[in-house]
């Protein structure tokens, strides 16, 4: 991408501003793709990151015309094959073609996913306050499931039941909230 | 292992492969479910889509969070171009990391390339936004910039609203009307004008939403960044404003050199003194002329500040002259006389029962609340105010605004009888930020000692603030107060009569204990410029009142809440 050997650097650097710009706006897109295929918080940041390498290093190929996220995704399907093939669980999960399928149909149904997520904030906000800060020590400030469970004097497997509970809460109250009527109950 | 649907079998898988927990053998069966059947699936969709998205809009918990830690330090992330954090291990900036980030920093194999791309990171910009959302909370030690002057400023909340002289850390600062003055730590001045919606990023930069302001940059805060939805500007030492709208950007250079980016486009203009750009997202800048009329109520601030506080300070004067005429008003130092070579400090209370004057010893006159009141600085261990209040008493009030420098002292003196008579009182800040007030008894280890909660952090040191304790004896209450609001109240097992005697601000007089013992040095470090004794018990309302007459900036809110 280089005119000249001066401007080498200057190119160089505008490039990677570029590139790190496009990847920061749709990094948390990326990542969401990601978690659809492997949706353990961590391990779905590390795929992020690699996909993140790899644009880099495929930067020059990528044509400004086209959107970013798409062809992002894509070099992220393909880290999280990657991934998945050293992790045998995950390959049990994602074998026979359902990552694809995964991709594909999350991808029909996002003006759906979209309506009814937009009530999250509104729902998150109705929790009673001990389940609110466990999501948020959870999500957000990302603690360990053992700090978790320490401070509010659960057990690591009682902590896990509760924030599966607190989901499926939030889930009823966003599809309550989607609904025609938009009652939120 | 066979999978049902729906069932609560299914329910489990899902939540066990969110944390990363299911077993082989779940994940197997999950994959004949959802491959055989497409409710199955797209409700498996559905509840990824859920937990991926808490885990990736820190903007969700925003909200909650800075009300819990009480405005703009908890700050927040602006939706659109704000990431997840996963590159920000690299960037170096440190701070307590998960372990998945600290994990994954082991095995990556960083080519050279992205290495080189996220120095960038690590300059600053991009590296503070990547920060993760719980490094920005905390102590004073994460900020960026301090509240340096306010003029009528209102912000958005109650809960919003900085103090003047307060460290902001990064987050956002919505200001809905009147004017506000930043520094920021790399030195740059940043004055903006309601309404206005900033996010402080880091000490060399800031994004803003909406809203006009103007920055001054002097040489060592040169690189200062400014960036709005259409444009990023990057000052090269020098005065310029930047107006910012819904769908577009003026950006206007008083003084030296600033260069800008466009955000739809890679290159970046410089632009001189006496120019402007105006851009909106879409065609390429115009340029303009730069038209400082536009901005002049922001470089009026000065002028209006020191109006605004000058008004402020006589509305002081008019409401404690009030005050002098209260009856139980045993003691009034406003601190305001005119002769800083008197040694005298003068009671100005005009009760009947008033104490006579003090005596300064040592201690510095420095500025007050206002920049033109009076305050004594209190630094030396020799340094203090001595005073004399005849009479017995069923109830006493003491309240003071003070300066606080440090707590360097085991017990640091508001306001200490000599000694330790029975039934006189020592008020004192603790070690670790506890506001105490003891109750002489008969002998040692019969004295009450009522302490508040930790109340003084290091936040609060070096800003005035409103202090007052009410001994009830009626009642059988010691109730503690910061700024106007109750801070501890608990039952007094002391019985009246209560006594002041010879007494001390500042300092303490052992009186008959050996001086060589440290814990009898209690010498207070910081300022104090207003001190009045009632010998009566006020009420909460009253205790509100002082503090409201007092404070040094008018209440944000106070048109609204009427």
């Amino acid at each position: 991408m280089a005119s000249n050997s001066t401007g080498r650097f200057e190119d160089q650097a505008a490039a990677q501003q570029r590139f790190l710009s496009l990847f920061l706006r749709s990094e948390r897109e990326i990542f969401r793709y990601v978690a659809a295929l492997v949706p353990n918080v961590a391990d779905a940041e590390d795929i992020v990151q690699q996909a993140a390498l790899a644009l880099w290093e495929k930067f020059d190929a990528y044509d400004p015309n086209q959107p970013f996220t798409p062809w992002a995704c894509r070099f992220a399907l393909n880290k999280a094959k990657q991934w998945f093939e050293r992790h045998q669980r995950w390959q049990a999960l994602l074998e026979g073609g359902l990552a694809e399928e995964l991709a594909q149909r999350r991808e029909e149904l996002r003006p759906e996913l979209d309506a009814r997520l937009k009530h999250l904030e509104d729902c998150l906000n109705k929790l009673p306050e001990e389940q609110h800060s466990l999501v948020e020590g959870y999500y957000y400030r990302r603690e360990t499931i053992e700090k978790l469970a320490a401070s509010s004097g659960r057990n690591v497997a009682a902590t896990y039941k509760t924030l599966q509970r607190i989901r499926q809460a939030l889930q009823h109250c966003i599809e309550a909230a989607a609904r025609p009527e938009g009652v939120v109950p | 292992m066979k999978l049902d649907f729906p069932s609560r079998e299914f329910d489990e898988t899902v939540a066990g492969v969110c944390h990363g927990a299911a077993s082989e053998e779940q994940m197997r069966a999950l994959n004949e479910l959802l491959r055989s059947n497409s409710s199955a699936r797209d409700e498996y969709i559905l509840r990824l889509e859920l937990h991926s998205r808490l885990a990736s809009e820190p903007d969700l918990f925003v909200s909650t969070v800075a009300e819990e830690q009480g405005a703009v330090r908890s700050g927040g992330f602006q939706p659109a171009i704000l990431p997840i954090s996963n590159l920000q291990p690299l960037t170096g900036s440190g701070g307590a990391e998960p372990p998945s980030i600290a994990r994954r920093k082991r095995f990556l194999p960083w080519p050279q390339a992205l290495a080189a791309c996220l120095a960038l990171l690590a300059a600053g910009w991009w590296g503070l936004r990547l920060s993760r959302p719980n490094e920005r909370k905390g102590t004073t030690s994460k900020a960026v910039a301090m509240l340096d002057r306010a003029v009528d400023a209102q912000w958005n909340s109650r809960d919003e609203a900085p103090r003047l002289g307060a460290p902001l850390e990064p987050g956002w600062l919505r200001l809905k009307s009147g004017l506000a003055q930043l520094v920021f730590y790399s030195g740059a001045r940043v004055v903006i004008e309601g309404p206005t919606e900033l996010e402080l990023i880091s000490p060399g930069g800031a994004f803003c939403r909406n809203g006009r302001l103007t920055a001054e940059v002097p040489p060592q805060a040169k690189g200062f960044r400014v960036s709005s939805p259409q444009m990023k500007v990057t000052d090269l030492g020098t005065a310029f404003g930047l107006d910012v709208k819904e769908r577009q950007t003026e950006l206007h250079v008083f003084k030296g050199t600033v260069e800008f980016q466009p955000a739809a486009s890679t290159a970046k203009q410089s632009l001189h003194e006496g120019a402007g750009a105006v851009a909106d997202g879409s065609r390429p800048p115009r340029l303009i002329k730069a038209n400082r009329a536009e901005f002049a109520p922001l470089f009026d601030l000065q002028d209006r500040s020191s109006v605004a506080e000058v008004l402020r300070h006589e509305q002081w004067r008019a409401a404690s002259s009030r005050l002098d005429e209260d009856s139980s008003l045993l003691v009034h130092f406003d601190f305001e006389q005119a002769d800083k070579s008197d040694w005298r400090l003068p009671n100005v209370s005009s009760g009947k029962n008033a104490a006579p004057d003090a005596t300064i010893v040592g201690c510095q006159w420095v500025e007050g609340r206002w920049p033109d009141k009076h305050a004594l600085e209190f630094r030396n261990v020799s340094d203090r105010v001595r005073l004399s209040v005849p009479g017995e008493f069923e109830s006493l009030t003491l309240a003071a605004w003070v300066r606080v420098q440090g707590l360097d002292r085991q017990f640091n003196s508001l306001f200490m009888c000599d000694g330790f008579e029975i039934g006189t009182l020592h008020w004192l800040l603790r070690k670790d930020g506890v506001l105490g007030l003891t109750i002489v008894g008969p002998a040692s280890g019969k004295h009450q000692i009522v302490g508040s909660s930790s109340v003084l952090t290091l936040d609060e040191f070096g800003m005035w603030m409103h202090l007052g304790v009410v001994l009830d004896g009626k009642a059988k209450l010691v109730t503690h107060y910061v700024n106007g609001v109750q801070v501890s109240g608990k039952p007094l097992k002391k019985n009246p009569p209560f006594r002041i005697g010879a007494a001390e601000l500042g300092n303490w007089n052992a009186s008959g204990f050996p001086d060589n013992d440290p814990s009898l040095i209690r010498n207070f470090s910081g300022a104090m410029d207003e001190f009045c004794l009632f010998s009566r018990a006020l009420r909460a309302d009253e205790i509100r009142a002082l503090y409201s007459v007092g404070k040094p900036q008018p209440d944000p809110l106070s048109q609204n809440r009427n």
